[in-house]
């Protein structure tokens, strides 16, 4: 009986790869096709210009005693335009394992999708779980191989192995780096100045998750490329949950009630003469 | 970024029944970092005359303090208060004046004239007077002023329900722009009294 490996091809590849077998490294690289044009280079320019200015967001992973955290922010923008408050920028890739999305929206839900189908085939092939190592390496190379070609995507693979949590950082440039705090976006410097303050490695999961919902709040309220909603996960052995979703306007007032500013000139009647 | 979105604004005038009223955001930033969420943007030039600056900043506040210094000297010469039209030529002359090198402001003037008639114009930079006797509307939210304020707004509106319509046209197009919110500042002039209110948006 012939196994049907069908499903396990990559659709991307055009041409055969006889160097690379079903198994063999080469058949994980897509091969996209190539727009024809006269100018190539310039065409890229182009795209990548079109793409610019479009990390316009907040996203934080950090890891704790007890798991990973993961929180975004809910706004896309189009240079000063809003076009929604509500994206879901953190992509649930499978039980365990969350990314975040920022840069290009299309870019990071395809790439993500992608990553979780090749984690799925991993684990069918392999009778175990890919590790976070694993699968941020997998998309790392696959962004490599993209580089220079305009696409858009500064994100985070957190997730739980066996190893223990796990957090890397992976972005369109091919950069790859493992660590306990990031934060990626337009917002992330605002965020990392509460982040950085009130980290502790030992926090309770409550604890850590309002100290994330804290810093993308106040990424939200210096930039102006960050708002709508807070979503916050947790990653723990069990896989991930998502801890709290709320809505950035009402979590001001929630954190600096509105004061009522005293009336500094009543008009008064004349006095009767 | 262009340099009228370097700062961010919106402004927006509205006519009542013999009333007006003027309301802007009150986000003052460096592109998209946000650096103030008390920044005045409507003026006063006399009781009955306010204007709203919309544009960069600084030109904002350079030329409100010129076009003081203009009326205090009609006030002298003419010991009365400007009229909204005289005041309205005298802001496009003053725009006109720097036509090759101009002030990056798009202001919004609104003020009550004879016989408590509301009047309500805005221009570009250059000075190209455009009267409504509806809405004016400028700023980096302009586009999303002009569908809020066209679908909400109505005529002969009495003080209180132009107030509720100019703050919820405000606030509805400020929350689909990044450059501008962070909060509202609504003027309301009626012959009698100026009512002016701050408004609690969303923070973000």
């Amino acid at each position: 009986m012939r196994l049907d490996v069908s499903a396990m091809e990559n659709s991307f590849t055009g041409q055969v790869n006889d160097c690379a077998g079903l198994f063999g490294a080469g058949a994980d690289m897509p091969g996209m096709e190539l727009p024809t044009c006269t100018d190539f280079d310039g065409f890229q320019k182009e795209t990548k210009e079109l793409m610019k200015n479009k990390k316009g967001t907040t996203t934080l992973a950090f890891i704790f005693d007890k798991g990973v955290i993961v929180a975004a922010d809910s706004r896309a923008s189009m240079g000063g335009y809003i076009s929604s408050q509500t994206v879901r920028k953190i992509i649930e890739i499978n039980p365990y394992m969350l990314g975040t999305m920022a840069g290009g929206a299309a870019d990071c839900q395809f790439w993500h999708r992608n990553l979780g189908i090749k984690c799925r085939l991993h684990e069918l092939a392999n009778k175990r779980r890919i590790s976070v190592a694993g699968a941020s390496k997998m998309l790392a190379n696959i962004l490599y191989s993209y580089r220079g070609m305009g696409l858009s995507i500064g994100t985070m693979i957190a997730g739980w192995d066996e190893k223990g949590p796990g957090l890397y950082y992976v972005d369109s440039e091919g950069a790859r780096l493992v660590g306990t705090r990031f934060s990626v976006g337009s917002g992330s410097l605002y965020a990392y100045g509460i982040l950085d303050e009130g980290y502790r490695f030992e926090m309770s999961v409550e604890e850590a998750g309002e100290l994330a919902r804290r810093a993308i709040y106040h990424a939200t309220f210096r930039d102006g490329a960050s708002g709508g909603c807070v979503s916050v996960y947790h990653v723990g052995p069990n896989g991930w949950k998502k801890l709290s979703g709320d809505d950035v306007g009402e979590l001001h007032y929630q954190f600096y009630p509105a004061q009522v500013t005293p009336v500094e000139q009543e008009m008064a009647d004349a006095p009767a003469a | 970024m262009s340099i009228f979105e370097y700062n961010g604004s919106a402004v927006v005038a509205m006519v009542g029944k013999n009333c007006f009223a003027i309301a802007s955001d009150r986000r003052l930033g460096v592109q998209l970092q946000t650096v103030a969420t008390d920044f005045q943007r409507v003026f006063k030039i006399h009781d009955r005359l306010y204007i709203g600056l919309s544009g960069l900043a600084t030109d904002a506040q350079t030329l409100y303090q010129r076009l003081v210094f203009r009326h205090k000297l009609y006030q002298l010469r003419e010991e009365r208060d400007m009229k909204p039209q005289t005041f309205a030529s005298l802001v496009s002359a003053l725009l006109y004046e720097k036509r090759f090198g101009p002030y990056f402001c798009q202001p919004v003037i609104a003020g009550l004239g004879d016989n408590d008639e509301p009047f309500i114009c805005t221009m570009d930079c250059l000075g190209a007077k455009e009267l409504a006797k509806d809405f004016v509307v400028s700023g980096t939210a302009s586009e999303s002023l002009y569908g809020a304020c066209e679908s909400m707004y109505k005529p002969s509106m009495e003080p209180e329900e132009l107030f509720e319509t100019i703050s919820q046209a405000l606030l509805a197009s400020v929350d689909r722009d990044c450059l501008s919110g962070w909060g509202g500042y609504v003027l309301l002039v009626t012959p009698t009294e100026v009512q002016e209110r701050v408004l609690k948006g969303r923070m973000d």
